[in-house]
């Protein structure tokens, strides 16, 4: 178990490094957080939209506490999926946004730059913050395909996790 | 707690233990992954095939933790037991080293192989192509869809073109819809006006365009297309917008056969698709599981090796240890049978050789008591001295001999044994270079004893294990011969003297017989009785001579002698000595001298001549040989005379003993005196066709 942790840990900085644009918006008890991919999509991502696979981008945010002597803690990690399949008759895309499970949105496509561009900015999560003035962080990556290096080394193709500052509510 | 501490260690080294831990480990770990990846809600076939990969980089990790571990404690301990020189080590080095050379190189080299061709086999999967063909299947199914738009969309622009030419009225318009929907062949021909329906013409063989939901209004604002499934086909329909608002509709079904096999290729298309974004997901899986595979055959093979190795050397360790027990000098034990083949035939014959050892062991023992009952028992001294000749021990009678009670309980250095005044005896013991007989005089606790001594050594005689010495007290014995020797002197002289006296007696008793009478008679007795009385004198006399002769032989004198050259002088004399008597000589010795004392020598073989001449008869012959052979000489001297006349021949040999009536009778026993002392024998035997031989035998060295 260790040393297949030890492969994960080595093998996830790896990732190539991704532009990912993070904007919040404050509110009282909620921060809603609006996604943007600004790096072009892995081609084999595309061609596979294209050829009618089921593709998907996850967005993984995490919200952490900053604490002055110790680590920070962790307070909740939310995974926002975003999918998208096109119909090969029809040559309609569907898709669909789901955060943590629950459809958030869904809507059809008939190009695929009106498919990528739905993925890639997906719309706003809306996510659930701790009544504190306390220094929070949300640190956030978009997960686009699994691929193995070396034949069995596990390397998620990705952007680089992004940390923001969790701005006060007004 | 101590229950349960004697119950692991019990359990800790039994391998079905082992495996059941490690197989319940392997599925709390699998389940607690899928509890986990299903919590987070991944779609199946990717929590399928992360759960596959995820089982099977634990399998082959924890497969290689064992192996390391195994291989590890097991070289670590076969370096320590090579290091310590623990038997066996050497030869299980070079057998596990030998299996995990042909279980690692070739496994190593099939694992890369194979995972080299199912890497290049999942690439020609995904092949260009079959990407071409998966490419080609899409874009064909959206080439039908497209012309299938594209011919509505021309057939409503039409429509919409004659309806405009036309103008408004509504039969006008209901005429030209109806020729151009027949002409066109639409299978939906329709004309909307303010999001509502004016007229729709519809092929009633397509009857799933009655199934289709009406076109939105904000999508009749503009001329468009859209496509949409319905009843198992594919719908096509186009709109025109005219200058006075009203929208064309033109719709089409395409036949569900060629729908169907456009879905089954479009499906096939983007099934491809989703394989080729899986493909390194299914390398891995596919070479982990190979992996697993092979790892699971080296732990085998690895793990028989090891056991195979200690099945091997274990008889061979047991045989080492007995026999390093039996070294050491504890009792040889059987080894247990490990099994029925070549290696425990070896143990079966080393179980037969130790029954055996011990049978022998057994007699031994036994024989060894019954030596040492002998050897306390019998009055005979032995002693036993080592190689060197620097320590002795010896039986209870050796010890009484000597004089050291101690003797017979531990071994003595020869200088004690020397010190208690025994230095003649261990100077011969020292002296001694082979098998020596001898005697020696002893002074053991102020005692002299008279001891006669055999030294042997013990195997060969060349380079001797060690020495055995018999001693046998012969002072009684010697004491008592000398004293029958003194009476048989005593009784031989009183003999001889007895025979002269009678004759003197009565001569004398005659002379006084007729010295009392008077007469002339006794002028003529006194001269005859004193003639009888100076004979037998005279012969008292010469007993008296032979007697001192014999007394006063001096020692013998040995040095290198011609004895060819003496027995032929001598026979010279004697030859010619009686009429008709000759004697002769028959050397076969040529120049070879011995060490002798020639005059001695001379002297005995004259009374040998002597006997020879007296006992032959006129014209006979006297026969003496010389002959050699390996270690002595012997001198045969033959007469034909009567013959021993069946009394003892050894009698002839004793002084003052004669056949004959008249002499001495001492010549023989001169004779074998100072053959005797050359160191060697003389014997009378009787020869064939009458006659006596006198055979006398001297050691060359």
């Amino acid at each position: 178990m260790m040393v297949y942790a030890l492969v994960l840990a080595a093998a996830l900085p790896a990732a190539k490094p991704q532009d990912l644009e993070v904007s919040l918006t404050p509110s009282p008890g909620r921060l809603t957080v609006q996604l943007a991919v600004t790096h072009q999509i892995p081609e084999e991502w595309s061609r596979a939209l294209v050829g009618g696979a089921p593709v998907s981008i996850t967005y993984r945010l995490r919200l952490f506490r900053n604490r002055r002597w110790l680590w920070d803690q962790r307070l909740s990690g939310h995974e926002l999926v975003v999918e998208a399949q096109r119909d090969p008759l029809t040559g309609v895309f569907t898709l669909i946004a789901r955060q943590d499970g629950e459809v958030l949105a869904s809507g059809h496509a008939a190009s695929v730059e009106e498919a990528i561009h739905w993925v890639t900015h997906p719309p706003p999560a809306a996510i659930p913050v701790p009544l504190r003035h306390e220094p929070l962080w949300l640190v956030v990556r978009a997960e686009y395909l699994t691929k193995y290096k070396l034949l069995v080394i596990p390397s998620t193709v990705g952007t680089q996790w992004v940390t923001r500052a969790v701005p006060e509510a007004p | 707690m101590k229950r349960w501490r004697r119950a692991w260690e019990r359990y800790r080294r039994q391998t079905r233990f082992l495996v059941a831990v490690y197989l319940v480990l392997m599925a709390l770990a699998g389940g607690a992954f899928w509890l986990f990846a299903r919590l987070r809600e991944l779609p199946p076939e990717e929590l399928t095939n992360r759960l596959l990969v995820f089982l099977l980089w634990w399998f082959d990790l924890t497969l290689i933790a064992v192996l390391l571990f195994m291989l590890l404690r097991n070289l670590t301990k076969l370096a320590l037991e090579r290091h310590h020189g623990v038997f066996g080590s050497r030869f299980r080095a070079k057998l596990v080293l030998s299996y995990l050379v042909l279980i690692f190189g070739p496994t190593l080299l099939v694992f890369l192989l194979s995972a080299s061709l199912l890497s290049h086999a999942a690439a020609r999967w995904f092949s260009e192509p079959v990407e071409e063909m998966a490419a080609q299947g899409t874009a064909l199914a959206t080439g039908l869809r497209a012309q299938a738009e594209a011919r509505a969309r021309r057939a409503a622009t039409t429509v919409a073109r004659e309806l405009a030419r036309v103008g408004e009225g509504r039969a006008a318009r209901l005429a030209t819809l109806e020729r151009l929907h027949a002409l066109l062949g639409n299978h939906l021909t329709g004309l909307w006006r303010d999001g509502a329906t004016v007229v729709e013409l519809q092929d009633p063989r397509a009857e799933e365009l009655r199934r289709l939901p009406a076109l939105a209004q904000e999508a009749l604002a503009s001329s468009g297309q859209r496509s949409e499934r319905a009843g198992g086909t594919l719908v096509v329909r186009a709109w025109e917008v005219m200058a006075d608002g009203s929208v064309v509709v033109v719709g089409e079904a395409l036949p569900p056969e060629l729908v169907a096999a456009q879905a089954r290729l479009a499906a096939a298309g983007a099934a491809y698709q989703q394989l080729k974004l899986q493909r390194t997901a299914m390398t891995a899986t596919m070479v982990l599981g190979f992996g697993g595979f092979a790892l699971l055959v080296v732990f085998a093979a690895v793990w028989l090796g090891l056991h195979l190795s200690r099945r091997f050397t274990a008889p061979l360790l047991s045989l080492v240890a007995s026999t390093e027990r039996a070294a050491r000098g504890e009792t040889l034990e059987e080894v247990p049978l490990p099994a029925d083949d070549e290696v425990g035939l070896l143990v079966e014959s080393f179980n037969a050789m130790v029954r055996r050892l011990k049978e022998k062991e057994a007699a031994l023992q036994e024989t060894v008591h019954r030596l040492d009952t002998v050897l306390r028992g019998i009055r005979t001294g032995v002693l036993t001295m080592d190689r060197e000749r620097t320590s002795v021990i010896g039986n209870p009678a050796a010890a009484a001999l000597l004089g050291m009670p101690q003797l017979a309980s531990r071994p003595l250095a020869l200088e004690e044994l020397a010190a208690a005044g025994n230095a003649r005896l261990v100077e011969t013991l020292r002296s001694a270079a082979g098998p020596v007989r001898g005697s020696v005089t002893v002074e053991a606790a102020g005692v002299a004893r008279a001891l006669e001594l055999a030294v042997l050594p013990l195997g060969d005689a060349a380079q001797p294990q060690g020495w055995v010495v018999a001693l046998e007290d012969l002072t009684q014995l010697l004491r008592a011969q000398r004293q029958a020797a003194w009476s048989e002197v005593a009784r031989r002289i009183a003999h001889q003297i007895k025979n002269p006296l009678t004759p003197i007696r009565l001569a004398a008793e005659r002379i006084a017989r007729h010295a009392e009478r008077g007469g002339e008679s006794l002028s003529a007795v006194v001269p005859q009785g004193c003639a009888a009385i100076v004979e037998h004198v005279q012969a008292m006399q010469e007993m008296v001579d032979a007697f001192a002769l014999y007394a006063k032989l001096p020692p013998v004198s040995l040095r290198p002698t011609h004895l060819g050259q003496l027995v032929t002088q001598l026979a010279t004399l004697y030859d010619g000595l009686r009429p008709n008597l000759h004697f002769r000589v028959q050397d076969h010795l040529g120049d070879q001298q011995v060490m002798a004392d020639p005059e001695q020598l001379r002297q005995a073989l004259a009374n040998l001549f002597d006997n020879a001449a007296e006992a032959s008869p006129d014209g006979g012959e006297v026969v003496i040989s010389l002959a050699r052979s390996e270690n002595e000489i012997t001198i045969t001297v033959a007469d034909r005379g009567a013959g021993i006349d069946g009394s003892d021949p050894e009698l002839l040999f004793q002084p003052f003993y004669s056949t004959k009536g008249r002499g001495s009778g001492i010549g023989l026993a001169v004779v074998q005196r100072i053959v005797a002392d050359h160191g060697g024998t003389v014997r009378l035997l009787p020869r064939e066709g009458g006659g006596v031989e006198a055979v006398v035998t001297l050691p060359l060295d």
